[in-house]
């Protein structure tokens, strides 16, 4: 069993987004039509409104924008004190995660994280959740 | 996106509807419970309804009218129109809902459209007493995406979502944590001046700086109240807004504009502060109303955190972008300053009625008579409204 986590938003999309986790790949949809790359997951490219798209392994490599740390509980799967980060892919699209294998003071604007992946479960299954460290600690 | 709105056709309705009759419950009595009426949280005796209907009949005694003069409606917060309608034995000719702003800007067009003269813009909310939440596992959906979509990483709340915005602030300008404080500290200010604010005890810059964090680097000072009110607001075609109990209030200025493009992934949160619709609603609200920042009397904008002040006064053009962390210090928003901003207390520290107590307050402002809360001399009062990129404004000037 993968470590409860709170619920995921699921639709058609969002379902086969986190199907490929399992397999602990990264992909976003990309548009056939354009090349943007979109997040979350939906029918359209909001560029072009064409509705052919692949979905495209990404390279994991994100810079961080901001960040969040919760002095308060709100979730019981994530006490406090819990840091929370905003990333920019290279890809293009920013993405919300949290950091593992560095401290919350160690963060820094502009800095590189690469992918990594922790293990997940919730009412639709298991999973694998995207999180982002130090591209040395990737193991 | 192209410059698609009609400068010539808005400029039409300035002045076109007035603000003729405003109420509201009691936010403080009701939270403290003077006589035994406090209602603690998760112990609903009434309902949104019960506050609004107190609302309703407080702006029409406000106004001067009945009833029967009612023709339009904005059934707002948890409330739908029918209920309203039906509790209230109205058959609306025409019929509207959102926040304040949206209703306000609704209700004007509705009005030169021939369809209606007297709007009743109504809102309540019994949050406090039905424990609603707004962040963690009882929030699972809604029309804004980014609230619940990250939940799985711990990712949660509104304020989560600020405090992000307000880091980022800090990272790019070096705005400080003091620097904020500035802002709930006067709001507070203003609050200790107005009987019907929920927070009556004054705050000062180090209790501000000693109260925990929440979601860090925002405090607790920096949320909003969760309280239960009820706003009403009623709106009349300008021709129809003499001779009643009070001067009209012009809607001199009105903007909207949405930056919903990669919202979700708070792409405009993070990379613009969201200013691209405050450029956009700028642009209309102030040639329209025929002023400019330099104008602006008093001030108020949503305020469901404080951060919120800093970016419109960025994106209008009061200040600097980045420059909003020296720009608040120093009382310049405090009544008697440059530009005092919610002189109510806001969100903060009156009550939390999702921009519904911002009108009545600018509204009073303008028709003067406050005592110490009073901003001396003012004619002109402007609105911002922005809830994750949903931007609107509204500008209030002095009727004849």
């Amino acid at each position: 069993m993968g470590t409860a986590r709170p619920v995921r938003a699921m639709d058609p999309y969002a379902e086969q987004f986190w199907a490929f986790t399992r397999e602990r790949e990264l992909r976003l949809q990309q548009c056939s039509a354009c090349g943007k790359f979109r997040w979350p997951p939906g029918p359209t490219c909001d560029r072009c409104l064409s509705d052919d798209f692949a979905w495209s392994a990404l390279s994991g490599v994100a810079t961080v924008l901001s960040w969040t740390t919760f002095r308060r509980g709100y979730f019981p799967e994530y006490p406090p004190p819990h840091t929370v980060v905003a990333l920019e892919l290279a890809e293009g699209p920013l993405f919300i995660s949290y950091p593992i294998g560095l401290e919350p003071h160690e963060l820094r604007e502009g800095m590189t994280l690469q992918v990594q992946w922790a293990d997940a479960s919730d009412r639709f299954g298991e999973y694998n959740l995207p999180v982002f460290g130090p591209p040395a600690a990737r193991c | 996106m192209a410059v698609s709105f009609d400068r010539a056709r808005l400029g039409r309705l300035k002045d076109s509807v007035a603000v003729v009759g405003v109420g509201e419950t009691d936010y403080a009595k009701d939270y403290r419970g003077t006589g035994g009426q406090a209602v603690g949280k998760g112990e609903a005796r009434y309902d949104s309804y019960t506050l609004a209907s107190r609302a309703l009949k407080r702006a029409l005694d406000d106004a001067g009218l009945k009833k029967d003069d009612i023709d339009g409606l904005c059934a707002s917060g948890t409330l739908s129109g029918e209920r309203a309608s039906e509790l209230w034995g109205l058959n609306p000719r025409w019929s509207g809902g959102g926040d304040a702003a949206q209703c306000i800007i609704e209700a004007t067009l509705a009005i030169d459209a021939g369809l209606c003269t007297t709007v009743a813009l109504v809102y309540g909310n019994a949050q406090r007493s039905m424990d609603t939440a707004y962040g963690g596992a009882r929030v699972t959906g809604g029309t804004i995406t980014s609230y619940f979509y990250y939940a799985p990483w711990g990712m949660t709340s509104q304020g989560a979502l600020y405090a992000l915005f307000f880091q980022r602030h800090k990272l790019l300008y070096g705005t400080t944590e003091e620097q904020l404080g500035a802002v709930a500290v006067a709001f507070r200010r203003h609050a200790c001046l107005n009987d019907n604010a929920v927070m009556q005890k004054p705050l000062t810059i180090q209790d501000y700086l000693g109260a925990p964090y929440i979601a860090e680097p925002l405090r607790l000072y920096d949320y909003c109240l969760i309280n239960d009110g009820g706003v009403a607001i009623i709106v009349r075609r300008a021709d129809m807004a003499r001779d009643l109990k009070h001067r009209p209030i012009m809607v001199s200025g009105f903007g909207w504009s949405e930056e919903n493009v990669d919202a979700t992934q708070l792409r405009p949160r993070l990379k613009t502060f969201y200013h691209g619709a405050h450029h956009e609603v700028a642009a209309q609200v102030y040639p329209m109303a025929g002023v400019t920042p330099r104008d602006v009397d008093v001030f108020a904008t949503y305020d469901s955190f404080s951060v919120h002040l800093l970016a419109s006064l960025e994106g209008f053009g009061f200040c600097k972008e980045g420059e909003a962390g020296p720009f608040v210090q120093g009382g310049r928003i405090e009544i008697g300053g440059d530009l005092p901003c919610n002189t109510s207390g806001g969100m903060l520290s009156e009550s939390y009625m999702q921009s519904w107590n911002h009108q009545p307050e600018l509204v009073r402002q303008l028709r003067g008579g406050l005592g110490q809360r009073q901003v001396e001399g003012a004619e002109v009062a402007q609105y911002v409204h922005d809830v994750a990129g949903k931007c609107k404004s509204l500008i209030y000037t002095k009727g004849a």
